[in-house]
Parts: C-alpha cells; sequence; structure tokens
C-alpha cells in the first residue's frame, strides 16, 4: 500500500469513527429522541445493542490489525440505518440529516474496505499478485 | 457410480446462489413485517449476495469460485487446514516428511533430557535397502574410548588451528532466515555445549556475535557482509572479521544440498531494515544470491579463490557444496593436487538438505543424495592420496545417531546439522520457514512471533541434544569394538544389494 493510500484509508476511518462515535453518548444515556427512533422501529434495548456493536466497530476501526473488520460492522450498521429510514424512519428534518450521516459513514467504511481489500478475509487470496506457491 | 446419497454440488453451488438474494429478500420483508431485529440478516445476506456477485462475476484469477461461488470457498478454506489435519490426525509416526514423528520425537526428547529407550521393536520397514551399522562380538568398554578430537588447518600448518571436541557443528543458518531471538538461542546452546556455530550467509553475523560462542563465517555466493558493489570480494571487510577472537573458520559454500546450482533466496516477506543493512540489500524484492562465486569461473579460479581466502584470513577456510557429479568432484580434487592446493576442510551437504526458501524442483530433485556423495567424496580423496590433506564433513538429516553412525563409517570427520538444531529449539515442522509466520517463533522477524522462543530455556536445550547425542554416539561406537569414531570405516556397514550406495560399492 502506497502511503497516500494508507493516509486516505485513515482519513476516512476517522470519519466514520467520529460520526458513529459523537451518537454513543446519546444512545448510552438514553436520549429521548434516540429512544424514540428506535421505538419507532420497535427495537426495545436497540439503542444498547446498536450502541455496543457501533463502539465496537469504532475500536476496531482504530486498531491497525483490525481495521478491516471494523469498516465491515460499521458497513453493515450503516446500511442496517439505512433501511430504517427508507423503511420506516423517512428522511424529514433532522431525520434527514442522521440518515445522511449514515450514508457518509457507508461510504467511508467502503471506501476504506476498498483501499485495504488485500487485507480482507475471503477476499485477499483472490487479489494477491500472484498466486504461485512460493516456499 | 453414482450413490443415492451423493450430493451434486453444482446443483447445490447453483441453488445456493440463487437463494443468497432471496433470502436477503425474504429477511427484509420479515424485518419490515415482524421485527426490525429480522434486518441483522438482511444485512448480512446482503453482504454474502454482493461477495458472491464479486466471485462469479467480478474476479478472474480463481475459476473454482468463478463457476460455483460462496460454496467453492469450502473447498479452499478445507485445503488450507488440510496440512495440519493430516500432522496431526491422519499421518502414522513413521510417514510424515522431512522427518517423521519418531525421528522428530527423538530429538525433542534428547534435548528435554528425557529418556529415549523404546519398547517391543523397530517401526522401520526391514526391507532390502536399509544400511545397517554392524557390532562387534567383543564391543570395546565406554570407560576405554578415545576422546573425540579433531583439528582444522594442521595440514597447511598455520598457526590459529581450530580443534573441537565433539563431532558435532550448528550447520549453516543465516540471520534472514532464522530470527535472532533462535540465532541468539542456538548461538548460547553452541557456547554452553562446547561446539561451534555455522553463521551462513546473513552477512555480518551480528547477533551470532552476541553469544561468544565459536563460530564460523560462511562466505555465500552473494558474499554479504563482506562485498564489494559489484559482488566480488571485499579483502578488507573479510580480514576485519576473519580477525574476531570468536570466529574461528571460514566456510566458502560452493553450493547447497536443496538448491545446488541455485543461489540462496531469501522472500521479501522476511526482509527487515536491519536485515537490508546487515546484507546491503533492498526491502522491496526476493533477495536472490547468484549460483556461484563470480571468482570461481573453473577449476583453476577456483582453487585460486581458496588460496586467496586463506591468504586473507589466517584461520583454517573449507568449503561446503553438494556433489552434482562425483567425475566432477575428482576433477577438482585433481586440481587441488595439482596447484597444491587444498581447502581445510570439505562439508558434503546432500540434497535431501533443508532450507528457508528454494523453488520445488531443486528441493526434491537436484543433487546427489548424503550417503553416496560423501561415500564417493571419501573414495576419491583416498584414491588421489590426499584424504590426509583435510577433512571431511557431512550434512543432510542427520538429526539423530543412528544416522550420523552411517555418516562416520562412510568418511565423515564429525556431522552438520541444520534442522536437527532447529527441533532442538522446538521445531514443530510447520513448513513455514519461507513465510515469516514460523509459530514456533523460529524463522521468523514477526515481534509477537519470536516473543515465544526463551533463548535461556532453548539453549539448554540445544546443549542437551549436543550432551546426548554424543552419549549415544559413544555407546554405538563401543558396539563396533571401535576406539573412536576415527576408526569407523566402511567395512562397519552392512550394505544390502539395494541400498542408495550399492552402485558405489565396486563388485557389488
Ligand atoms: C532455515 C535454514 C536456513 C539455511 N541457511 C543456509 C545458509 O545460509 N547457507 C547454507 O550454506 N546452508 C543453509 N541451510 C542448509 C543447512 O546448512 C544444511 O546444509 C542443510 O539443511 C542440511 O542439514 P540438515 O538436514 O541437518 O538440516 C539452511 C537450512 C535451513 C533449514
Amino acid at each position: 500500500m502506497t502511503k497516500a493510500a494508507k493516509t486516505t484509508s485513515w482519513v476516512f476511518q476517522i470519519i466514520a469513527v467520529i460520526i458513529m462515535g459523537q451518537t454513543l453518548a446519546f444512545k448510552f444515556s438514553g436520549h429521548p429522541t434516540t429512544l424514540a427512533i428506535f421505538e419507532e422501529i420497535n427495537m426495545p434495548y436497540g439503542h444498547i445493542i446498536i450502541g455496543v456493536l457501533e463502539l465496537a466497530a469504532c475500536i476496531l476501526l482504530l486498531m491497525p490489525q483490525s481495521i478491516v473488520y471494523g469498516a465491515t460492522l460499521g458497513a453493515g450498521l450503516m446500511t442496517g440505518a439505512i433501511i430504517g429510514h427508507i423503511t420506516e424512519l423517512g428522511w424529514e428534518g433532522e431525520r434527514g440529516q442522521l440518515g445522511l450521516l449514515a450514508i457518509a459513514t457507508l461510504v467511508s467504511c467502503n471506501i476504506v474496505l476498498f483501499i485495504r481489500r488485500k487485507d480482507i478475509p475471503l477476499i485477499k487470496g483472490i487479489l494477491s499478485e500472484s498466486n504461485l506457491p512460493k516456499d | 457410480m453414482k450413490s443415492k446419497i451423493s450430493i451434486d454440488l453444482h446443483k447445490l453451488s447453483r441453488f445456493v446462489n440463487l437463494f443468497l438474494p432471496i433470502l436477503a429478500i425474504i429477511f427484509f420483508l420479515a424485518g419490515l413485517k415482524l421485527s426490525f431485529y429480522y434486518h441483522f440478516l438482511t444485512v448480512s445476506f446482503l453482504f454474502a449476495t454482493a461477495l458472491n456477485v464479486f466471485y462469479l462475476y467480478l474476479q478472474n484469477g480463481h475459476a473454482l469460485l468463478r463457476n460455483f461461488g460462496l460454496l467453492a470457498q469450502g473447498r479452499y478454506m478445507l485445503e488450507s487446514v488440510g496440512p495440519e489435519l493430516r500432522q496431526y490426525l491422519y499421518a502414522s509416526d513413521t510417514e510424515e516428511k522431512p522427518f517423521n514423528r519418531l525421528e522428530r520425537a527423538e530429538v525433542y526428547r534428547k534435548s528435554q533430557n528425557i529418556d529415549s529407550a523404546s519398547s517391543f521393536g523397530s517401526l522401520h520397514t526391514f526391507d532390502a535397502t536399509e544400511l545397517k551399522i554392524r557390532h562387534s562380538l567383543f564391543p570395546t568398554p565406554t570407560s576405554e574410548l578415545t576422546p573425540y578430537s579433531l583439528t582444522f588447518g594442521e595440514e597447511r600448518g598455520i598457526e590459529n588451528t581450530h580443534t573441537i571436541r565433539k563431532p558435532y557443528i550448528i550447520s549453516a543458518m543465516s540471520y534472514g532466515a532464522l530470527g535472532k531471538n533462535a540465532v541468539r538461542a542456538l548461538a548460547r546452546g553452541a557456547k554452553l555445549a562446547d561446539i561451534t556455530m555455522n553463521t551462513g550467509e546473513g552477512g555480518y553475523p551480528k547477533y551470532h556475535l552476541m553469544e561468544g560462542c565459536d563460530l564460523i563465517f560462511q562466505l555465500g555466493t552473494a558474499k554479504f557482509g563482506v562485498r564489494n558493489k559489484d559482488g566480488t570480494l571485499n579483502e578488507e571487510k573479510l580480514k576485519e572479521i576473519a580477525d574476531k577472537p570468536t570466529i574461528k573458520m571460514i566456510e566458502i559454500k560452493l553450493s547447497q544440498g536443496a538448491k545446488p546450482g541455485k543461489g540462496g533466496l531469501l522472500p521479501k516477506e522476511k526482509i527487515s531494515d536491519e536485515i537490508a543493512e546487515l546484507r546491503g540489500v533492498s526491502k522491496e524484492h526476493d533477495v536472490v544470491s547468484p549460483a556461484f562465486h563470480s571468482e570461481c569461473k573453473d577449476y583453476t579460479s577456483l582453487t585460486q579463490f581458496i588460496k586467496r581466502v586463506q591468504n586473507i584470513a589466517n584461520i583454517p577456510v573449507g568449503i561446503k557444496l553438494c556433489i552434482g557429479d562425483l567425475a566432477q568432484f575428482e576433477n577438482m580434487i585433481q586440481e587441488f593436487k595439482k596447484q597444491d592446493i587444498f581447502p581445510d576442510w570439505i562439508t558434503i551437504d546432500g540434497s535431501e538438505g533443508g532450507t528457508g526458501a528454494a523453488p520445488r524442483a531443486f528441493i526434491d530433485r537436484v543433487g546427489m543424495p548424503l550417503l553416496p556423495a560423501l561415500k564417493g567424496a571419501n573414495d576419491a580423496l583416498n584414491e588421489a592420496g590426499v584424504r590426509n590433506r583435510l577433512k571431511l564433513l557431512a550434512s543432510g538429516k542427520l538429526i539423530g545417531p543412528g544416522r550420523q553412525m552411517l555418516a562416520f563409517c562412510l568418511g565423515a570427520d564429525a556431522i552438520c546439522s541444520a534442522r536437527g538444531f532447529m527441533l532442538s529449539l522446538g521445531c514443530i515442522q510447520a513448513i513455514q520457514c519461507g513465510s515469516n509466520a514460523c509459530p514456533v517463533g523460529i524463522t521468523t522477524h514477526d515481534p509477537k512471533l519470536e516473543h515465544g522462543l526463551d533463548i535461556s530455556i532453548k539453549a539448554a536445550r540445544v546443549r542437551n541434544y549436543v550432551n546426548n547425542l554424543k552419549h549415544d554416539i559413544d555407546e554405538l561406537v563401543a558396539a563396533t569394538g571401535c576406539q573412536s569414531i576415527n576408526d569407523l570405516s566402511f567395512k562397519h556397514l552392512y550394505v544390502p544389494a539395494d541400498s542408495s550406495i550399492s552402485p558405489h560399492v565396486p563388485n557389488n
């Protein structure tokens, strides 16, 4: 990986961590708006479950060995969030802002995954330049 | 013939490929109507579908994945754990290569000072090809054996000869092939056991020197550590190394059993900043040494080169080679005789030798195996009447006392081993030496893996291994009725008609 690619990846990792991270306080403290959202999609304890998973994604995104796992988890969570906006929450007002942030995080995670595709299990073997046995 | 319960994997994979997206849709609907929690599954199956699309349509390197998709990963996963499964579950005690479980267990036991007596009988196939040692009706009492001693350089009458008192040398393994903890554990073990260690062709032997053991500096074909920019020998640098008090001898490496006719190879995975510096090479590519010394183009120049190194370094200088053609070996000896220049020793490395990294075909198919090569070399030296001008060393799977005895009977004065000592450090034969992923921290530079290798404990294992080998060899020599290893000869071997050395025995 070139230095430029590495830097780009880290920039998007940080973006994803900041966006996910700043919502954690609301989730863990049970802020009324957050609770309302999770109530609306009928996920009791959803704020805790999703909060814990997002926290895990943030930590994984910051540890060099596990960046691709964090990005995969983050992308999965954001896909779920976007499904929520499309199906039930809608995009009105503040909701729209939250939805856009979810999209931004999803895009960031995907960029990270693309840059680090050679680290992703199940894919890396296929992408390495030569598959010739080396001993 | 198809059995009733066989599964049509082609149909199954088509089914899976179709159902991944369908399941994603089903869970999406469930998430919509039943509970949002179903969307965890929606997302998982969406991702699986995306991965599958990639396998089926967007990549072309792997036909199996292109044809069958995700399900085919199962094959690669199973294949990737195959070696471990076979090693732990399915391979019998005498089946594994290069060293089977029995052979390895013997080294482990010796290193840990565990009694290695076995019960009931031999697990070998007693067929017509195995060499055996002839014992005497009248064994020597072990107390009457002559202590072993071998002095390198005495034939040339030089001042700085080197004497070894145990017939073992740790064979060449470079820092690069081995990690620093492994090098230091071996070096400290060599010091404890009072044996000599070869540095291998890894350049300046920084870590070898740390432990204060006797060393042989190896001059590889790329001359790492003592090279000029153009790859020729830098005499000042060689002199500087040869003058160090613990550098006792120099070995010119002509070839190595695992890759004779090809230079050394260090995969780029294993090149750290430090290794690049000690060798003077780049980190970006595999480091491939030339197949031969640029100074040695024919018999004459080879002999001259040996002389040149002997003149620079005021210590014994030997050569190491794997024999391809015994006729060439004889010609070389004739040239030595003609110029009256002899290396102080010759190490014969068998084609069964080990390596950190080499192409498969070289490992498997090039070079003469040790036993016939050693016999041929010893005979050639005797016929030329110059056997007393140099010492003969042998390496190639000589990790246990039984096979070492064969080498002594075929003419070896001392034994070199690389993998025997790796096993004594706890090598589990994971065959990962070239990938920097050695699970026991021997052939790796990954600090996390090296962490597992405790230098002082492993050094003690090396010492135990040497001492227990020595003990067994003494008993075996006594059984033959000889006084010392020097007295062992071909006539102490029982050679069946179909053995690997039979073609080299006259009137056979
Ligand atoms: C990890 C490893 C590294 C080696 N590096 C060198 C080397 O630098 N130079 C050399 O001449 N031989 C090298 N060898 C070959 C050994 O010195 C030895 O000749 C060969 O392995 C046969 O001995 P063995 O069967 O006891 O292992 C290496 C072998 C191994 C296993």
